[in-house]
Formats: structure tokens, C-alpha cells, sequence
């Protein structure tokens, strides 16, 4: 399974990989190559140029400030499960990190490259949502900023357009008294998801979030949905999945709503 | 007690290679020249092939069966009467008959240049309705796969009885459809070929992972009409095989075709996504079986109709009905009953040709019938292992000839069983179900346990009359060795099975540790190539140990013997009165002793001090062996498994695994126990994991890893691993084949310990693999039926 | 075509490569370095783990022109590496492989896990391992051999 052929780009900065997007017709932006590469390699996607973004500096780095931290596109799952980037959810994004796909994975994938490929079933869209994170995009015309609820369209859609580039994540931080849940359903350990759920309490904030995760298209978000985290009883969880319409298939529709209430009751540990 | 020979846990010589990434698998082979192959894979499961037109420019790059006009189709014709004969071109002809089938062969200075040419080689198809389920394609069939059979039938065999008597009077009657899912062997190595043409020798030098190099080079002979001779095949450093490797291939024979034409080396490679796609081929059977037991639970007889499903065509050399064929002579398993009747259909359908995985058609008789005890035990209110203990051939009965003429050899089936359940603790499962029961804690309301037993009698080493028997195309008979003492003492032996994991480089020096004294650091071992070896039907069925360390061992003796004379003559004794130990030969009881070097010496530069009766043959012999009963040995284990069902998602956790095994004397323990953990690996896979699904079109549904899902460490769990030792009366040391026990019991085990967990639900399953989502729709199904 | 320059085993190499290459076949098709092993080139099986700049990393999914300026390190580079040399001597011990195909990548992770982990118990060292797979071994073994280094380094 070898790919076809390509032509390699490495830009310096941003305004070179954005003229090179914009002057090539089905370029790729590349970073960690973790999802893409078997892509390449399977002919699945063909692409007349690979754009390596990890050598332009202000993507690899990371801010912050007291409302929030803002990590480069390029920062890498290890980085995160590290804690070698600040961590505005005390702990909460480093142990999802922690458990995406395999540490070899982990130490070339990027949460900039996860979200923009918006696979249903990876861990950073339905996270990011959960934490009402911000995608920061650039493009020819400068830049703007979506909330990640938004940015992920569907599946391995986002509102990027072929010219623009995802070049960082802004991450509200949480107080002290915040609460987070994630309960995943693998096959077996680093694959895949098969549903996702989480949940985040922030009392101080007045914010009550659930997100349902590995649809098959973008993770869907309940806010404001403080009687769900108070009562994740089995008919409710079974409610937001139908209210979320994405299955009629019985299983499929048990599993998400058991990986909803099970994050759920992780908000009180 | 042997530090170096047989019975010793001797670490692995071959060790030293892998563990510094020196080993040499054929994708490392470099040649001068070497051009790549790609091919053009039938992307449908049935079709005419209308048109094939070459990218222009490349014309000389792109074969199709018209080009390799003179090669013969590959053809497996087993010796079973009313056996159907499949001829399968080795570029389709006319018609592909599964998806992944070769159209086109292409060949470029790399491999991604050649996959861009199959890219571009148009094919125009004319799809035909695909078989893809074995019950359809003999009851309704949408299509024949070989239109002028009249069906889709390549065998029906029948072991008949008379049921009528126990159909009366059986107390329990229990009848169930059961269904094991098609599999991939998936060994970390694919399949590869390396060809040159030798002009010296004027010979074709084919590098294949090949578990049956002399097979291959018959197979090719046959294919390309030229003789055996013009041929040499070598299996080099292997990566795993498990049955996967044991088959002539149509890309041996293009390859081998293509190199002749271009006059320069050429290779090929199997990827992962050509492996999955075109070669899932093993495990997919169903039985329609019932039960017959009296109130006590003494079995009294089984009736069974069994479906094989064996793909498209007839693989060389094992034909598609060797796994029917053995189905209805094992299923018994190591059980007494009075009657026994079993019809088994080998089915043609739209998908790769059926080869044995290890433990064949073992895995999928043990998983149904093991079912079928756990159902009975539970009708009855019945412990399941004490149902087992009332049934199995007890030891005061051994050598016990079984109701299909299997001859069990030796052992102890109570004992294992007994002291599995010991193991595991069912008293101490029964109470936490009990107290599941009273309790219901909120927070595991979720979480059932469960246990479940699986017990098989595994027959290996067999002879010649049983492969005869089951009609295979390829008979093994004698197993030789070649061995040779080389001027400086060190002995190199030549054998034609050959080592992809087993560590024959080891236990075979063992061998020749127990028989001649030599260090096993001394000792070379050359295996699996046609040019260096003797005639081998290769390693498969558990038989290496048996056969070639039998061959290994009276190769031995026979040196062993010319070492005595060569000594007796130069220390002036009776050969009598010689020992050989530690590397020397010595005159017992006293401190003369010459080593094997310098004996080796004598013979090769210093003959003026020979005995004049030396056998002129010197220092090199070889040496066969078959074993005294044709039958084989019999191996067997009992395997326990305690699991864990989270019955909303239907997720199953083993919390426990325990197995029981006796294979006869070990020649080096750590390697068998290391065949016992790797084949449990692939069970736990069989059980829960690994299932290659069809679409109604015959498309494979699961062709990259993330969909054909292998256990890792996670999923396979701690094995707590106990032997006994009965000794085969029949094999040289008393060693019984092992290689492929592990992966027989566990689907089985563990089924019947889901089963166990969610009998208070009245929940079966009696399909593998156990899926998540199987279980569950169970469970979902259970209640909305209520 | 592109030209890159990397460090390969601690040595300077310079090659030019068509950008589709990845870094396995790079190694193994140019450089004469063979012990990193193909099992699918999809970057579930483990089997072509090596060392890209001192992290594990997956080399079928890599491309060469991406490691232009990268120190790469094949299981051949760790011949002399004392951590390896006591996983090697544990490996063989424990009899953790068999026929030697997943064996280089499943080094490279267990070094990994030694080095970074050094307080792994039983469970962590099967979860670090689940991106290796073994079709040969059952995991038994090398699992023993990490926990027996991990013990020895305590």
C-alpha cells in the first residue's frame, strides 16, 4: 500500500503555507501524519501537495492568560499528557489525551490535526466541545474564530475552507469547582470510539454541558441541561440520544445514552 | 536432570538475530535487479471478466492470463470419493470468483510505480450474483461459483448411524444452530516472494514465507510444466505462519512465470490491505446439532449437520475438504457416547479458498459440541464441569479407540478438568453469582460473572493411513534428517519442516544434546529449503516435534554409532564401553575421552587412524522416521474462563483464565508453554474479536485493522498455566504435538462462560465471535420478548 | 524529488526521496537498514516503531521528507544501549518472541515504558503495550520480561 504521488512542502511561517494552500488546487495541510498518513498510504486521499505545518513557530507554541489557555495547532496528545502545555481544565484534557490511540500515536498527533480531520469517533472534537473550546482559523482574508461546536460540521467535515488553516485552540479555564466526565466505549484499548459521552459542571460559571460523541458526524452538545447532570437516570440519557437523531438502531442507541450517564456519574468522583 | 537436552527450558538460539532486527524475512532479500509487483485485484466477488486493456506504453509491463499462455491452472484434487476439482487460473480467466482474485500482474523499479500502473489498468466486469452464505449457496443457490458442478458442493461426506434407540429414550434432547464467523490468520508477516533465476544452475531460486517449501516446489513444477529439479524453493526467516503460509500460491506461480520472461529477479510483497481483503479463508462453519443424554446426563449420542464454508476454490495442497472432512471424525472429542452421526458439507462460495488455522477444523467442533455440554448442563441443573467428568474417557480406559476409530494414546481428561475447576474456583464464582443475585449492588447491577469450561483431546503427528484417509492430495509419510559433524565438531542438521516461531534451532539441538552430548551451541540447524533439505511435507498439524525431532534424533544415532566405531579404535575398547556426553566421547568409567572435534578431525584429515571398518559414509547420515502408530498422539487440555459481561454495553472482561494441559513429555518447556499462551492469544480473538463480515455483494467488510480487529495486551489476559505429563507410548521421547491446542478451547471456554454469566437473564449465544453488540441485542431481544 | 538530511543511528545521511516515501521504506529500501518491519503500513500494528527525535514514533506513517533534519534511530542503533542490552538478556529470558517479526518495534516501546515509567505495574505496562501487536507470543512473556526490568532498574 504505497501512496501516490505528492510534492512536499515545508512553509517557514504562516503567510508562506496559506500562499501555498491558496496557489495549489487539492493541497493537504499536514501535520502529525497520524490520521493522514494511513490515508495516504491507502489511496484514499490523493493529494497534489503535503503542506507540513510543524515547523512554523507560532503554531507549536502555546499562551495563556487568567481566562483561558490557547495551544498552538501543532501541539502534540504526548505534549498535553505531559503536562508540558498548561492544562486550564486541572487535569481533565491530560487524561483524555493520555488515552488517544497509542503513545507512538501520541508523540507525532497533534489537537490541531484531530480537530480539523473531525473523525466522529476521536477524542478531541467531542472534548473540545464539551469544554466550549474556540477554533482559531487563519486564511487569505485574515483571521476569525469559531466555537468548536460550530467548526465541526460532520463527519470529517469542519468549516474550514481549502485556503484556511486551523492554527490554534483557545480553552476557557475552569475554577477549582468544576467537574468534568468521560466515559468512552472502545472494542479494545487505543481504537476507536464507539460512543462518547461527557459531561462538565461548572456551578461558579452557571454551566451545565453534555456532549454525545462518535455519532458518525459532529459530537452534539446539550447546554444548559442542568436536570440531565442532576438526573442521568436511564430514560433521560435515552431522550438526549433521540433528541440528538442520529441512530434508529436499538444498540447503537443504548450504547450512547449508557456512555452519557456513565460520564455523568463520573462528575461526582 | 538435562540442563541442555530434552526437558530443558533451554533459552532460544535464535533470539540473538530478532532482538538486534537481523533477522531475514524475504521482504529484507535485496537482489541486484530486482524489479517490483504489484497486482490488479478483482474488486468484485463474481463476475465475467469482459475486458482488460493495459495503459498504453506499458504494455510490457502489465500480464493477464493471456500472456502466461502454458502455466497450468493450480489444482488440489483430494482423493475423497465425489470430490468436486476446482481449476483455479493463477491470472482469472474468464470469471473472478472472489474479491481479490488476481487479473493483472504489473511490474515496476518500485513498488509504488507498479501500484500506479494496476491503477491504471481498466477492467470491465460483468458482475454475476455472489454466494456468500454457505447455507444459501447449497439450499438456494443465487449462483454457481463452478458452473458446470450443477451445485455448490465440492464434498458431502456422511458418517452414518442408527438413532432411532436413543432418540427414544433420551431424557434430554437439545438441538442448536451454531455459527462460527469467517477469520484471518493475520500472521505480523504477510506473505512475500523473492525470484531469480540461477544461470549456473540453471534453476528458478524462489525466496517465499513459506510453511511448506518441498510442497510449493511440487505445486510450481506442476503449474510452469517443468521439473522439480529447475526449481529451489527457500523459506527464509518466516513471520508467523498458523496454517496462513501453508498453501502453493497463484502469486508464486507469476512471479516464478514473470522472472523466467524478464530474465531479472522479481518480488512481490503482501501488504495488509491485499491480505485482508483477499485472504480471509478460515473458521466459518455451522452445525445444526442435537444432543442426546439420559437423565443422569450420560451422553448417549450426537447428530449433526455441518456446513464448511471453503471459498472458491480448492487451495494446494489441503484441498477445500480436508476441515469438512475432519469435522465429522473429531467432533466426538474426547467424550463416550453410543451413537454418533455426522453429515458435513464442504460448500463453494464467492470468497478465498479455505486453508486449516491452526487446530483446523478443531476450534470450531470443540466450540460447538462444548456449547452443546453447557446447554445440557444447565437443562439438567447440572454443574457443567461434573457433566463433563461423567462423560470424558476416563485414564483406567487409555489406549481407548473413540466411536469414530480415533485411538487416544495416553492421559488423564478427568484430572485435567477437576483440577481446572479447582483452579479457577467455581464454588467460589457461585457464590459471588448467589450473592449478585440477593444483593444487586447499584453501581455492578450491570456487571454478571461467569464461568465456563472447554475440554478437547487434540490429535497431532498423525500418519499416513489418516491423511490418506481424509483424502488430502499431499500425504506426509517419512520424516528425514540430515546430519553432518563438519571437521571442527560442530553438527549442522538439515530438515525440511521449517521454524517461523516454534524455536526449532533450539529444541532440535536439544534433541541432539539428549542423543550425542553435543552443546547445543554447536549445533547448526538448516531447514526449509529445497536445495539443502530433505523432502518435507513442512510444519503444519502440531507435527515438527514428533516427526522431525524423531528424524533429527536417529539421524543422530546413526553418528552417534560411526563416532563409537571411529573411538573405539583409537582408545582400543569395545564401542560398549563408550559414552558420549558434554561434547565428548569418553570411555566409561574412566577419565579418557576425546571430544566430538577431535573425532570429527580424525575421520576428515588423520584417516590413516581409522578402524577399517568405519562405514565409508563417514560423519554424515541420513535418517527418517515415522512414528509406530499411524494415529498420532493425542494431546489434550481443559481450559477455564471467568468473565466479567457489562450486560448494557455487552463488553466481556476475562477477570480469570486458567488452562490445564498435558502434552506428553516437553522438550523444552518454555517454548511449549509459549505456543500454549500465543495460541490462547488467537482464541481469545476467535472468541470476542475477530470477524471478517460480508456484504450481500461477497465484499469483504473488514479490510484494514481498525476493522479486522487482533487482541493486544489488554485484551488477552494473564494465562495461569498447570501441565501434567502423560508420555505418548509412540514417539521417541514420549513427546505428543502441541503447537496448536491453545487456539482450540478458548472460543468455547469463553462462550460458555457468557453464557453462564447471563443464564439468570435466559440469555444463550451461540455464535462467535461474541461481540459486544451481539450480546446486547441478546439481552434487548430477551426483554422486549418478555 | 526531494533532498533531505537526517541522522540515522547517530550517523549523517543525505538522500534524495520522492515525497511519497515513508520512513520505513526509506530505511529499509536505501539505507540498508532492514530490522524495522512492515505488518500494514496503517499505523495500528506497531511493528515499524522506532525512535524519531528520542520518541517512539510510527515510521509507516512518517514520511522521509517530513524527517528532513530529524534523528531517526532503528532497533540497529540500539546495539550498544545498556537499557536495551538489559531488555534483550530479558526478552530471551522470558521468551518474549517467537518468530521475531513484532519484536523490534515491541523493543522500542518497552524502553519507552522502562524509561518513562518506571513505576508501571502490571496493568500499565499491557496498556502501554496495546499498540504492539504479537500474533505469536500471547503477550505472556514479554510482558514478564518489561516487568523484570522494570524490577531490576527499582
Amino acid at each position: 500500500m504505497k501512496a501516490s504521488a505528492f510534492d512536499y512542502a515545508r512553509p517557514r511561517d504562516l503567510r508562506d503555507a496559506l500562499k501555498i494552500l491558496s496557489e495549489n488546487k487539492n493541497a493537504k495541510a499536514a501535520a502529525g501524519t497520524q490520521s493522514l498518513g494511513p490515508m495516504l498510504n491507502l489511496r484514499v486521499v490523493q493529494p497534489s501537495v503535503l503542506v507540513d505545518l510543524r515547523f512554523i513557530e507560532e503554531l507549536a507554541g502555546c499562551s495563556e492568560n487568567k481566562d483561558s489557555v490557547t495551544l498552538g495547532a501543532c501541539v502534540t496528545h504526548a505534549q498535553i499528557e505531559d503536562g508540558k502545555v498548561p492544562d486550564p481544565t486541572r487535569g481533565f484534557m491530560r487524561e483524555v489525551a493520555s488515552n488517544i490511540a497509542y503513545r507512538a500515536v501520541r508523540n507525532r498527533g497533534t489537537v490541531g490535526g484531530s480537530l480539523a480531520h473531525a473523525d466522529p469517533a476521536a477524542d478531541w472534537p467531542s472534548a473540545l466541545t464539551l469544554l466550549g473550546a474556540v477554533a482559531i482559523v487563519a486564511g487569505p482574508h485574515g483571521r476569525r474564530e469559531a466555537p468548536v461546536e460550530k467548526f465541526v460540521t460532520g463527519l470529517f467535515q469542519t468549516d474550514l475552507t481549502d485556503k484556511e488553516l486551523l492554527v490554534a485552540i483557545r480553552i476557557p479555564k475552569r475554577p477549582a469547582g468544576a467537574r468534568f466526565g468521560y466515559w468512552k466505549f472502545c472494542r479494545k484499548a487505543g481504537e476507536f470510539a464507539q460512543a462518547i459521552g461527557a459531561a462538565l459542571r461548572d456551578p461558579e460559571r452557571k454551566e451545565w454541558r453534555a456532549v454525545i460523541g462518535a455519532t458518525g458526524s459532529s459530537p452534539f452538545l446539550f447546554s444548559q441541561t442542568e436536570s440531565l447532570l442532576k438526573n442521568p437516570d436511564d430514560n433521560a440519557c435515552l431522550a438526549a440520544v433521540d433528541a440528538a437523531r442520529f441512530t434508529k438502531d436499538a444498540y447503537n442507541r443504548q450504547l450512547h445514552a449508557v456512555a452519557l450517564r456513565r460520564a455523568i456519574e463520573r462528575l461526582a468522583a | 536432570m538435562t540442563t541442555k537436552g530434552v526437558g530443558a527450558s533451554l533459552p532460544r538460539k535464535e533470539d540473538r538475530r530478532f532482538l538486534r532486527g537481523q533477522g531475514e524475512y524475504v521482504a529484507n532479500i535485496r537482489l541486484a535487479g530486482m524489479l517490483d509487483v504489484a497486482f490488479v485485484r478483482s474488486p468484485m466477488a463474481h463476475a465475467r471478466i469482459v475486458s482488460v486493456r493495459k495503459p498504453s506504453g506499458f504494455e510490457n509491463s502489465v500480464f493477464t492470463s493471456e500472456d502466461l499462455n502454458g502455466v497450468k491452472p493450480i489444482r488440489a484434487v483430494s482423493g475423497l470419493e465425489g470430490f468436486k476439482v476446482s481449476e483455479q487460473f493463477v491470472l482469472a480467466k474468464n470469471k473472478v470468483r472472489q474479491v481479490g482474485e488476481l487479473v493483472a500482474m504489473c511490474v515496476a523499479p518500485t513498488r509504488a510505480e507498479a501500484e500506479d500502473l494496476a491503477d491504471s489498468v481498466e477492467v470491465d466486469f460483468e458482475e454475476l450474483p455472489a454466494v456468500v452464505d454457505m447455507l444459501e449457496a447449497r439450499l438456494s443457490p443465487p449462483a454457481l461459483v463452478h458452473e458446470e458442478w450443477g451445485d455448490n458442493v465440492f464434498l458431502e461426506s456422511l458418517v452414518d448411524d442408527d438413532l432411532a434407540a436413543i432418540r427414544e429414550k433420551a431424557h434430554v434432547k437439545i438441538r442448536r444452530a451454531i455459527r462460527t464467523a469467517r477469520q484471518h490468520m493475520s500472521p505480523l508477516e504477510g506473505r512475500g516472494v523473492v525470484c531469480e533465476w540461477n544461470r549456473r544452475l540453471e534453476q528458478l531460486v524462489m525466496h517465499s514465507a513459506a510453511q511448506m517449501p518441498h510442497v510449493n516446489r511440487a505445486g510450481l513444477a506442476e503449474c510452469l510444466g517443468i521439473d522439480q529439479g529447475a526449481i529451489r524453493v527457500i523459506a527464509p526467516d518466516v513471520g508467523g505462519g498458523f496454517g496462513y503460509k501453508g498453501i502453493l500460491l497463484p502469486e508464486e506461480v507469476c512471479l516464478a512465470w514473470l522472472c523466467r520472461r524478464l530474465g531479472r529477479p522479481v518480488r512481490w510483497i503482501e501488504d495488509r490491505r491485499e491480505q485482508l481483503s483477499a485472504g480471509a479463508n478460515c473458521r466459518e462453519h455451522h452445525y445444526d446439532i442435537t444432543l442426546y443424554a439420559d437423565r443422569k446426563g450420560r451422553l448417549l449420542g450426537l447428530d449433526c449437520e455441518a456446513t464448511v464454508d471453503s471459498g472458491a476454490y480448492s487451495s494446494y495442497p489441503f484441498s477445500a475438504c480436508l476441515e469438512g472432512a475432519q469435522v465429522s471424525s473429531i467432533l466426538p472429542g474426547p467424550y463416550k457416547m453410543d451413537r454418533y452421526r455426522c453429515r458435513t458439507w464442504s460448500v463453494a462460495t464467492n470468497k478465498a479458498p479455505i486453508l486449516p488455522y491452526r487446530g483446523v477444523a478443531r476450534t470450531g467442533v470443540c466450540f460447538a459440541l462444548e456449547l452443546m455440554m453447557d446447554a445440557a448442563a444447565r437443562e439438567l441443573k447440572m454443574e457443567p464441569h461434573e457433566l463433563r467428568l461423567a462423560n470424558l474417557v476416563q485414564p483406567g480406559e487409555m489406549p481407548y479407540t473413540n466411536i469414530t476409530k480415533k485411538y487416544f494414546d495416553s492421559g488423564d481428561y478427568p484430572e485435567a478438568v477437576r483440577r481446572a475447576a479447582k483452579m479457577i474456583d467455581v464454588d467460589g464464582i457461585r457464590k459471588l453469582q448467589k450473592d449478585f443475585d440477593s444483593n444487586k449492588k447499584q453501581n455492578e447491577k450491570n456487571r454478571r460473572i461467569g464461568v465456563g469450561f472447554s475440554i478437547y483431546c487434540e490429535q497431532a503427528a498423525h500418519g499416513t493411513s489418516v491423511y490418506h484417509g481424509w483424502g488430502i492430495p499431499m500425504v506426509p509419510g517419512h520424516e528425514q534428517c540430515a546430519a553432518r559433524l563438519s571437521p571442527d565438531g560442530v553438527l549442522e542438521l538439515r530438515i525440511g519442516a521449517h521454524s517461523h516461531g516454534q524455536g526449532m534451532e533450539t529444541t532440535l539441538a536439544q534433541v541432539a544434546n539428549t542423543v550425542l552430548g553435543i552443546d547445543p551451541e554447536n549445533v547448526r540447524l538448516v531447514h526449509g529449503d529445497t536445495g539443502l533439505t530433505p523432502y518435507s511435507t513442512g510444519t503444519w498439524g502440531s507435527r515438527s516435534m514428533v516427526m522431525s525431532g524423531g528424524a533429527v534424533a536417529a539421524a543422530c544415532d546413526v553418528i552417534a554409532g560411526r563416532v563409537k566405531t571411529i573411538a573405539s579404535r583409537l582408545f582400543e575398547v569395545s564401542t560398549s564401553d563408550l559414552i558420549l556426553e558434554n561434547g565428548y566421547v569418553a570411555v566409561e568409567g574412566t577419565d579418557r575421552r576425546k571430544s566430538l572435534s577431535e573425532i570429527a578431525h580424525v575421520w576428515y584429515r588423520q584417516p590413516q587412524l581409522l578402524p577399517p571398518d568405519v562405514d565409508p559414509a563417514g560423519l554424515e547420515a541420513t535418517a527418517g522416521y515415522k512414528a509406530k502408530v499411524d494415529t498420532g498422539t493425542f494431546s489434550y487440555a481443559c481450559h477455564a474462563a471467568k468473565v466479567a459481561v457489562d450486560t448494557e454495553t455487552g463488553h466481556v472482561e476475562i477477570l480469570d483464565y486458567v488452562i490445564v494441559e498435558d502434552g506428553g513429555t516437553l522438550v523444552n518447556p518454555m517454548i511449549v508453554d509459549g505456543q500454549v499462551f500465543g495460541g490462547t492469544a488467537q482464541g481469545v480473538g476467535t472468541a470476542l474479536y475477530e470477524e471478517m463480515p460480508f456484504d450481500a455483494q461477497g465484499q469483504p467488510l473488514a479490510t484494514t485493522l481498525a476493522d479486522y480487529l487482533l487482541p493486544s495486551a489488554t485484551e488477552v489476559p494473564a494465562i495461569r498455566l498447570s501441565h501434567m505429563e502423560s508420555p505418548s507410548p509412540h514417539t521417541r521421547f514420549g513427546q505428543k504435538g502441541i503447537g496448536e491446542g491453545g487456539a482450540i478451547a478458548p472460543p468455547a471456554a469463553i462462550a460458555n462462560a457468557v453464557n453462564d454469566a447471563l443464564a439468570p437473564l435466559g440469555v444463550e449465544i451461540t455464535e462467535s465471535p461474541l461481540t459486544p453488540r451481539r450480546i446486547a441485542e441478546a439481552i434487548l431481544n430477551k426483554k422486549k420478548s418478555k | 524529488m526531494k533532498r533531505i538530511a537526517l541522522t540515522v543511528n547517530g550517523k549523517r545521511v543525505q538522500a534524495e526521496v520522492e515525497p511519497r516515501t515513508h520512513l520505513a521504506d526509506f530505511l529499509r529500501e536505501s539505507q540498508g537498514l532492514t530490522g524495522t518491519n512492515l505488518g500494514c503500513e496503517h499505523g495500528v500494528c506497531g511493528a515499524c516503531t522506532l525512535e524519531i527525535d528520542g520518541a517512539p514514533s510510527r515510521s509507516c506513517i512518517a514520511f522521509a521528507a517530513a524527517c528532513d533534519g530529524a534523528a531517526v534511530r532503528t532497533i540497529e542503533g540500539f546495539d550498544d544501549d545498556p537499557v536495551m542490552e538489559q531488555l534483550r538478556a530479558a526478552f530471551t529470558a522470558e521468551h518474549a518472541l517467537q518468530c521475531g517479526y513484532c519484536t523490534p518495534g515491541m523493543l522500542i516501546t518497552a524502553r519507552d515504558i522502562v524509561l518513562r515509567l518506571p513505576d508501571a505495574d502490571e496493568a500499565r505496562v499491557r496498556k502501554e503495550l496495546s499498540g504492539n501487536l504479537c500474533r505469536c507470543t500471547g503477550y505472556m512473556g514479554i510482558v514478564r520480561a518489561i516487568q523484570l526490568v522494570l524490577t531490576a532498574r527499582r
